[in-house]
């Protein structure tokens, strides 16, 4: 009896310790002449379809698209490294870059680039695939630009004697106060609290930075400045206190009438409040020395170990070209991150992408460090949230915001 | 005399090897994890893992946001698992006392919370605690009383949400204790009736001594379930505000899936393991000195 | 047969009167403690019928005053949901043979004496105080190896056998008389039919119970879809409605729709096997 069961706990632990060390055989991901498998982000999926079936029809590559719901980009990201399978193209959020690259998911581009000629720096706008380089390596493509702007009710506005959007972070200031005053529950302007490019911004607008010699530095005089005006902002009870303020309804019902935001909100509010129409625009972010906002967006990248390198490439020219990103911006509304894009006569034609686009030619990407969601910038928010939600010493805490961020290695 | 034969070994193998893939194994692996460095480019490639010894517990001890989620995690317990206990079993009891149509069409709408996946949950609940647009809100000035933060106000939100757990948990109990007091023979009850107890007295002092192994059992589960928190304040207030709503699980997420940190969050693990191990050890204790007079 | 028995009710005794008025407000209590409980459930329901402009207008309305279908039409025709329905009741099917599985189990430790029991059971309870986030990584891998990634059973694997059905099982068959199987093995019926023969056919009341609760868990399963299904056709319901959740909440009349779809089968297999569930919790010596 005794050595039965022994023997079939060891059996169990055999077959366990097998499974275990099966697993750890890596795997190569997508199978050589199959489908290209492409993750993108939200529920764009069907419309990604939609974009890619010229290129099936073209090179009669298939093109299998997976959508990540947005919550869900780190678990996915995870369980790939750790089983080695992943997909062959791979839509990559800028304020992620560094994290997918530091787990080596992405296949180094540089050397492909004098192939893929739609693939070089110079398709897109300055600086910006330099900016989204990881340790001096080509890593990603650009695909999609994002950026902020300021989102206004003209309405609203008008009402209360404002005539024109403010032009600079004081007047906002300022304005926010009138606004805040028509009555209770009534605000000025909304920060969200999970927003941490919105601090990097003001410091960039009042002249700085937020990064040094290479590293991340918040301890100068420009982010002082925009640490005052974000707290600023609250001490003066032009925004709201609560996390779960909603950032569509709150700017449709009025209760927010100026927010900075992306091209994404003005799809949101077109779609949902359409008799808005005309009461509502959009305006580079109010600046103080510079107007200078974020350049977000995602790009686009290959996975390390794909057995399709040379269809990737192919997919991602063709995803590059000017057809496509004109294609995609019409049917999903994201703004193209190829400059001959951009400049197209018809989309310019539209009034609010040429704010956009004005924004974008003054936009700056967020620093590359290793990871700017769960840590750099997670660290900013609950330092600025600390001091403005639960009134923590404003200099201890980002004394503690200092040390914490201090040496993190940037790109 | 029956030969001692393989077949229990047949019948339990399926299940035990399941169990011991799904449930043992990893937590063997997350033991050995817990005494390295392991990280995402560890993940990648095992070459970047480093051997660490107790590093990652010493670290732990130290972090503040470790103890507050502890701390957090304490109070959900103290709090919810009395409150999922006493609702679950005066529901019961309520229903018990009759048995008609309208006693089982009431018994499906309180196990209603039970059946729903916690996506829809969070929907629903974040829209009615939202403080400017949310029904609470709108309910309550009504009455004239102001804005209320539900999810945003630190010690409001953990009520908030501890609530949110409550009204899931108690469906599954009220069942539970509803098939143990049916099993309360008839005769118990009528004795008392005709001695003249009140069915007050009644409940009190013959029904709950007999629900004594029903009301342990749920105690014990609903401990084990509230120790490892982690649905509701994840998808209500992603343990925020600035930590408010953390607990052990969501720390242990966050450290694990959002900054990547594999080893630290396994020590973490293996501490929460051992602290549930603990605790249920130490009710198990109570109950036998309990009955053993 | 009327004029020899007195008339005792011209009205009710005080006594009965009490209980009455007891058992009235004790039905009212429960009654609003029923619609309450439900009331967010309810309320999702009737949002899902709204028109998006109407679902996001403030001050909300209760009900929806143009009530349409169109949110459930685009879920199942532009959104795939079909297909993440299918997923789910297949996910739930494979279930079945987690609930034959734990039924062995639970039969091997209630009526055998064997070598290792005590330890065995200890480990089985063990796994119900391990946190599932740190099960996650290592899951994924084992997974991984045996190359049920991106497979449907590859997602139903992991929750395929619990440790609290084990328990049910063993506390419901320890209570199954040791002569009725003494009887059937003197009539020659080897162990596995005295199982499925005579074991099982009793067990009706804990498999209803056991049924219905891997049915609630394949159905509302989460996690294990979303990362073991790298391929969008094998998603599940509760990762569909995952995906509809942006960073900006635009449609909430959809989400709702989606939601809805996912309560009502549950509910539906709820209020046909309660009384079963019941008995069954019952039946298991819950006492």
């Amino acid at each position: 009896m005794k050595r039965t069961a022994t023997r079939t706990l060891a059996a169990f632990a055999a077959v366990g310790l097998a499974a275990g060390l099966a697993a750890c055989t890596s795997d190569g991901g997508g199978d050589a002449d199959g489908p290209l498998t492409v993750w993108i982000m939200g529920d764009s999926g069907a419309n990604f379809e939609q974009l890619v079936a010229p290129f099936t029809e073209e090179t009669g590559t298939e093109v299998e698209v997976v959508a990540i719901p947005w919550d869900a980009i780190d678990e996915r990201l995870t369980t790939a490294v750790a089983s080695g399978s992943g997909p062959d193209l791979l839509q990559i959020g800028l304020s992620k870059l560094s994290t997918f690259a530091a787990a080596g998911a992405l296949l180094p581009l540089d050397e492909h680039l004098a192939d893929h000629p739609g693939l070089a720096a110079g398709n897109f706008p300055d600086g910006v695939a330099e900016a989204t380089q990881v340790g001096g390596e080509t890593v990603s493509v650009p695909w999609v630009s994002d950026t902020r702007v300021l989102f206004y009710r003209s309405d609203i506005l008008a009402e209360n004697g404002i005539d024109a959007p403010p032009a600079s972070w004081a007047e906002l200031r300022e304005d926010a106060k009138v606004l805040a005053a028509r009555g209770d529950g009534q605000y000025g302007y909304y920060i969200p609290q999970w927003d941490s490019p919105l601090p990097v911004i003001m410091t960039w607008d009042f002249g700085g930075d937020i990064v040094s010699g290479g590293e991340i530095d918040f301890d100068t005089a420009a982010f002082a400045e925009a640490v005052d005006l974000y707290t600023g902002l609250y001490a003066d009870g032009s925004v709201p206190t609560n996390g779960d303020f909603d950032q569509t309804q709150g700017f449709i019902s009025g209760i927010a009438p100026m927010l900075v935001s992306g091209p994404y909100l003005a799809k949101s509010i077109a779609d949902a409040a359409p008799e808005l129409d005309g009461k509502w625009g959009v305006t580079m972010v109010p600046g103080a020395d510079e107007k200078t906002s974020l350049f977000a967006g995602s790009n686009l990248g290959i996975w390390h170990n794909t057995d399709q390198v040379d269809a990737s490439l192919d997919l991602l020219e063709y995803l590059s070209s000017v057809e496509a990103q004109l294609s995609w911006f019409e049917i999903n509304g994201e703004l193209p991150a190829v400059s001959a894009a951009l400049e197209d006569a018809t989309l310019q034609s539209d009034p609010l992408v040429q704010v956009y686009s004005q924004q974008l030619a003054d936009s700056k990407v967020l620093p590359l460090v290793p990871n700017w969601d769960g840590q750099t910038g997670s660290d900013l928010l609950n330092a600025l949230n600390a001091i403005v939600l639960t009134g923590a010493d404003r200099d201890a805490t980002l004394a503690e915001l200092f040390t914490k961020t201090a040496g993190t290695p940037v790109g | 005399m029956r030969r001692t034969t393989l077949v229990p070994y047949l019948f339990v193998t399926p299940a035990m090897l399941l169990l011991l893939a799904f449930g043992v194994l990893p937590i063997a692996v997350a033991a050995v994890v817990s005494l390295t460095d392991m990280n995402i480019s560890g993940l990648a490639n095992w070459r970047n893992v480093e051997f660490i010894g107790g590093a990652n517990y010493v670290a732990l001890v130290a972090d503040p946001d470790f103890w507050r989620a502890l701390g957090n995690t304490g109070l959900f317990v103290v709090v919810g698992v009395p409150a999922i206990v006493l609702i679950s079993l005066g529901v019961a009891l309520l229903l018990d006392g009759s048995d008609s149509r309208f006693a089982r069409a009431l018994r499906s709408f309180y196990f209603v919370p039970a059946v729903t996946g916690i996506v829809a949950i969070s929907l629903v609940w974040g829209y009615l605690y939202n403080t400017q647009f949310g029904l609470f809100n709108w309910l309550l000035s009504l009455v004239g009383i102001p804005q209320v933060q539900w999810l945003s106000d630190p010690w409001l939100a953990k009520f908030s949400v501890a609530l949110v757990a409550v009204w899931r948990g108690t469906g599954l109990n009220i069942i539970i204790f509803l098939a143990a007091l049916q099993g309360i023979p008839r005769e118990y009850r009528e004795a008392a009736a005709l001695d003249g107890a009140g069915p007050w007295r009644t409940t009190r002092s013959i029904v709950l001594p007999l629900l004594g192994f029903a009301i342990f059992f749920v105690t014990v589960t609903t401990t084990i379930a509230w120790l490892q928190f982690f649905d509701e304040p994840f998808v209500l207030t992603d343990g925020g505000p600035l930590g408010a709503t953390t607990s052990m699980s969501i720390f242990l997420y966050k450290e694990g899936f959002r900054l990547n940190q594999f080893g630290y969050a396994s020590a973490g693990s293996l501490v929460l393991f051992a602290i549930i191990a603990v605790i249920t050890v130490i009710q198990l204790r109570l109950r036998r000195r309990d009955v053993e007079y | 047969m009327s004029s020899t028995e007195p008339r005792i009710r011209r009205s009710r005794p005080p006594e009965v009167r009490r209980r009455l008025a007891i058992s009235l407000s004790v039905g009212l209590v429960l009654l609003v403690g029923a619609l309450t409980t439900a009331f967010p459930l309810l309320w999702m329901l009737a949002g899902s019928f709204k028109p998006q402009r109407e679902a996001i207008d403030f001050p909300p309305t209760l009900l929806p005053q143009e009530p349409t279908l169109a949110n459930y039409l685009r879920l199942f025709t532009e959104l795939d949901f079909g297909r993440y329905l299918l997923n789910t009741v297949l996910v739930v099917l494979i279930g079945a043979f987690g609930l034959l599985f734990m039924a062995m189990a639970g039969y091997a430790f209630a009526k055998y004496r064997f070598r290792g029991r005590d330890g065995l059971f200890f480990l089985v309870l063990a796994t119900l105080m391990i946190p599932v986030q740190v099960t996650m990584i290592p899951t994924y891998l084992i997974l991984n190896g045996m190359k049920l990634t991106n497979t449907l059973v590859g997602i139903a694997l992991p929750t395929l056998v619990s440790g609290f059905g084990v328990f049910l099982f063993r506390q419901f068959m320890s209570t199954i008389p040791d002569e009725v199987l003494e009887a059937a093995r003197v009539d020659g019926a080897g162990e596995l039919r005295t199982f499925v023969q005579i074991v099982l056919p009793m067990s009706k009341p804990i498999l209803a119970v056991q049924a219905v609760l891997a049915f609630i868990t394949g159905w509302n399963s989460f996690l294990w879809p979303l990362i073991i299904a790298s391929d969008q056709k094998l998603y599940t319901l509760s990762v569909g409605l995952a995906l509809l959740n942006q960073q900006l909440a635009v449609d909430p009349a959809l989400q709702m729709a989606a939601a809805s779809v996912m309560v009502v089968p549950v509910l539906l297999v709820f209020v046909v096997f309660q009384r079963y569930v019941v008995q069954g919790f019952a039946l298991s010596g819950l006492k």
